[in-house]
């Protein structure tokens, strides 16, 4: 068998349990790390991290080290950070874009791990196909004693680093939103944005590298990246978008290791797919950003601005009987909401016409009064001709809240009528 | 029938690869003027599952087929990419992270259920993740060396345009040439020679076909044409050698071996070229301040 699969196990719960725990703890840990590289626009760095490691791990392995031990936590550090100095030497003195850098570093990095491993002696503590996709095969097996009790070594080497990363997280947490955010002005406040940065590179070694034997230095990039780029879609502020990462990392790992059982399958590779499935159901059901939410926001910003144009489309023919007469002609959608506001009561029947209700005409007065300040305001300050000054504040008039009216007035100095001569009705009293 | 001490499939794969080697240095160096370099990573990772999907759909594991899923996969992981890209805020470089992770993770999980859902193993699947040459047949060379001619006919057909769009794109489309096409048949052709390298580097590392000669190439001209024949020659030399120490060292995967050899060939260009190189530099900068 290539790749270790869930179903290896048979059905011990408790082996299983160890090794979900296991997923889960290491899952956790890089969503933590993945978030501040998703906000920092690092994510492809963390793949090249995550394929760069193996040499530094190999060597270690080599070296006597034990997986999941000090040792290849040192190499796999040394790995990453030689990685990113390799990529940024290229680029400074060669010239070399990021990603054409990074794309040579990581494949040339990981080639020589697979080399090393390939070469190694029989017996070596590390599995070839553990390389691409992990191996929870014999992770429940390789224990050490915890008071008393057998833990597999995985599992506490994983969450000695997740303990590890979140006391980081905590103490530098502010650095790294303001290196994050506005890493100029960080530096210029003194941050030493450098070291914060390179704190950050080896944070990712670190939960890299005890995600190895879980899902191997290719699908590490799943767990960094896909539950933080879910939970941006989901949370707008940085620490609440950590902990709905962290959480849907650990949902992930759970909800693919059962799977995996399931299926008869790699569990690593359940785990990137059980992640992508909650990243498509965050980017189509994020209550801001999702895609329905933003389709639901333009069928109603659509429909509001249909009602408000078909309100001051009245009130202007209104005006037009004491006046000039006006030529547009409702759409469909603007007919449709013509209906909808004689049901709603801001038209009322006048014989055999409709006319509007005082409700509609507040409503309508306020339309047409952001219409012609934003006309008057243009005619001010834009320099347009007269007939440009329509199109804009078509626009512009379903957006302009009172406080916005109220500058506008002060700013064009409590004009009475707007460029084309036609009078702007005052504020109404009271505002629905 | 030997040559040199190789036998004579070996030799036969060794063209087919190295020809797959040129046309992957050829096309990977407009993707990396464009600054897509990555591109190609995300398409790459995609094609395990056209691999396994073929191999479940048709129960056949001719290289043909095998291809033809790994095609239509890479296509559907760029169609993704566009997806995430239009449809949500998330920013490219994580999108292109999540395309190469989620869909190596499925690709592993349909190669690893194999055994599991009544296929005897894993149907020498395995192979497309690292590169395999040594089970190449001749036939199998000769449907590589074919499409590799086609997009190095296409390239060259397509060079005036290509080298507008990948110079001056926004100059491009204001004298109206339709970039999007070209763009498209850019990435396109990337995908497809993402593919042809899979037998012999494999969906991990067979990025560093089309990134790594053009890279290196660049060092050494400034001029478009002399570029593209370059990073050709370069890939070609990167393809050959890693199949004849592969050939030499059962074992071992020809993926990395190859991989290598193009960073060799980019580490000496790095370094040693005129006026780019390493050297050159420091020459220059040391003049400079005497």
């Amino acid at each position: 068998m290539l790749f270790g699969n869930a179903t290896f196990f048979g059905g011990d719960p408790a082996i299983h349990g160890w090794a979900m725990a296991t997923a889960a703890v290491v899952a956790a840990s890089c969503a933590l790390v993945g978030t501040l590289l998703v906000v920092r626009r690092m994510s492809l760095l963390g793949d090249a991290i995550g394929h760069a490691v193996l040499p530094g791990i190999a060597i270690a392995v080599l070296s006597g080290g034990r997986p999941g031990g000090l040792l290849v936590f040192v190499g796999a550090v040394a790995a990453a950070l030689l990685t990113v100095w390799l990529i940024q030497g290229l680029q400074a003195a060669g010239g070399l874009a990021e990603d054409a850098g990074a794309g040579v570093v990581f494949t040339t990095l990981f080639a020589i791990g697979v080399v090393i491993v390939s070469a190694a002696p029989a017996g070596t503590h590390i599995d070839p196909a553990c390389i691409l996709a992990g191996d929870l095969t014999f992770i429940p097996f390789d224990t050490v004693a915890v008071v008393g009790f057998a833990v597999p070594r995985a599992f506490v080497a994983g969450t000695l680093a997740f303990i590890v990363l979140v006391a980081a997280a905590v103490v530098t947490w502010k650095l790294q939103v303001f290196t994050a955010f506005d890493s100029a002005a960080a530096r210029a406040a003194g941050v030493p944005v450098a070291t914060v940065t390179a704190g950050l590179l080896a944070a990712t070694a670190v939960a890299t590298v005890a995600s190895f034997d879980v899902v191997g230095a290719v699908l590490v990039v799943a767990l960094l990246v896909v539950p933080a780029a879910a939970a941006e879609l989901l949370a707008h502020r940085l620490h609440v978008m950590a902990l709905v990462a962290i959480i849907l990392g650990v949902v992930g790992a759970c909800v693919g290791y059962l799977a995996a059982w399931h299926f008869n399958t790699n569990a690593a590779g359940m785990i990137a797919v059980v992640l992508g499935l909650e990243y498509i159901a965050a980017a189509i059901l994020a209550p801001d950003d999702g895609v329905f939410a933003r389709a639901i926001g333009r069928v109603r910003l659509a429909w509001r601005v249909a009602c408000e144009d078909r309100l001051a489309g009245v009130w202007r023919e209104e005006e037009a009987a004491r006046g000039r007469p006006t030529g547009a002609t409702p759409t469909l959608l603007e007919r449709c909401a013509a209906e909808w506001l004689r049901i709603d009561g801001s038209f009322v029947r006048d014989g055999v016409t409709w006319r509007l209700s005082p409700r509609g005409r507040r409503e309508a007065e306020t339309v047409v009064r952001s219409h012609r300040l934003w006309e008057a305001w243009l005619g001010r300050h834009a320099d347009l001709p007269l007939d440009h000054l329509h199109p804009p504040a078509e626009w512009v008039e379903h957006h302009l809240g009172a406080a916005m009216r109220r500058r506008i007035e002060v700013e064009t100095g409590w004009r009475q009528s707007d460029p084309h001569g036609r009078e702007i009705p005052p504020e109404s009293s009271s505002q629905s | 029938m030997t040559f040199a001490g190789l036998p004579y499939n070996t030799l036969v794969v060794a063209v087919g690869v190295a020809a797959v080697g040129f046309a992957a240095g050829v096309v990977g160096s407009l993707c990396v003027l464009r600054k897509r370099s990555l591109v190609g990573d995300a398409a790459a990772h995609a094609t395990l599952v056209g691999v396994a999907g073929a191999f479940l759909a048709t129960g056949r594991r001719d290289l043909a087929t095998l291809l033809v899923g790994a095609l239509a996969a890479a296509v559907a992981g760029l169609a993704a990419l566009l997806l995430v890209r239009r449809f949500t805020r998330t920013r490219d470089d994580a999108a292109t992270a999540i395309v190469i992770g989620v869909s190596f993770g499925l690709g592993i999980a349909l190669v690893s259920g194999l055994p599991a859902w009544g296929y005897a193993d894993s149907a020498g699947l395995e192979q497309f993740l690292l590169g395999h040459t040594a089970a190449l047949t001749a036939a199998d060379a000769v449907l590589l060396t074919g499409v590799a001619c086609v997009a190095t006919i296409v390239v060259s057909l397509l060079f005036k345009e290509a080298t507008l769009v990948a110079f001056d794109a926004a100059f491009a489309a204001a004298t109206g040439w339709p970039v999007l096409v070209i763009d498209a048949v850019i990435v396109g052709l990337v995908a497809v020679m993402v593919v042809a390298g899979l037998p012999a580097v494999g969906a991990v590392l067979v990025t560093a076909l089309v990134v790594i000669p053009p890279v290196a190439a660049r060092a050494w001209t400034d001029r478009m044409g002399t570029m593209l024949l370059l990073a050709g020659m370069m890939g070609l030399v990167a393809a050959v050698v890693g199949v004849v120490v592969s050939a030499a060292w059962p074992g071992l995967a020809t993926g990395p071996l190859v991989v290598l050899a193009a960073a060799a060939i980019f580490g000496i260009s790095f370094v040693a070229a005129p006026e780019r190189g390493w050297i050159a530099r420091r020459l220059r900068s040391v003049t400079r301040n005497a």
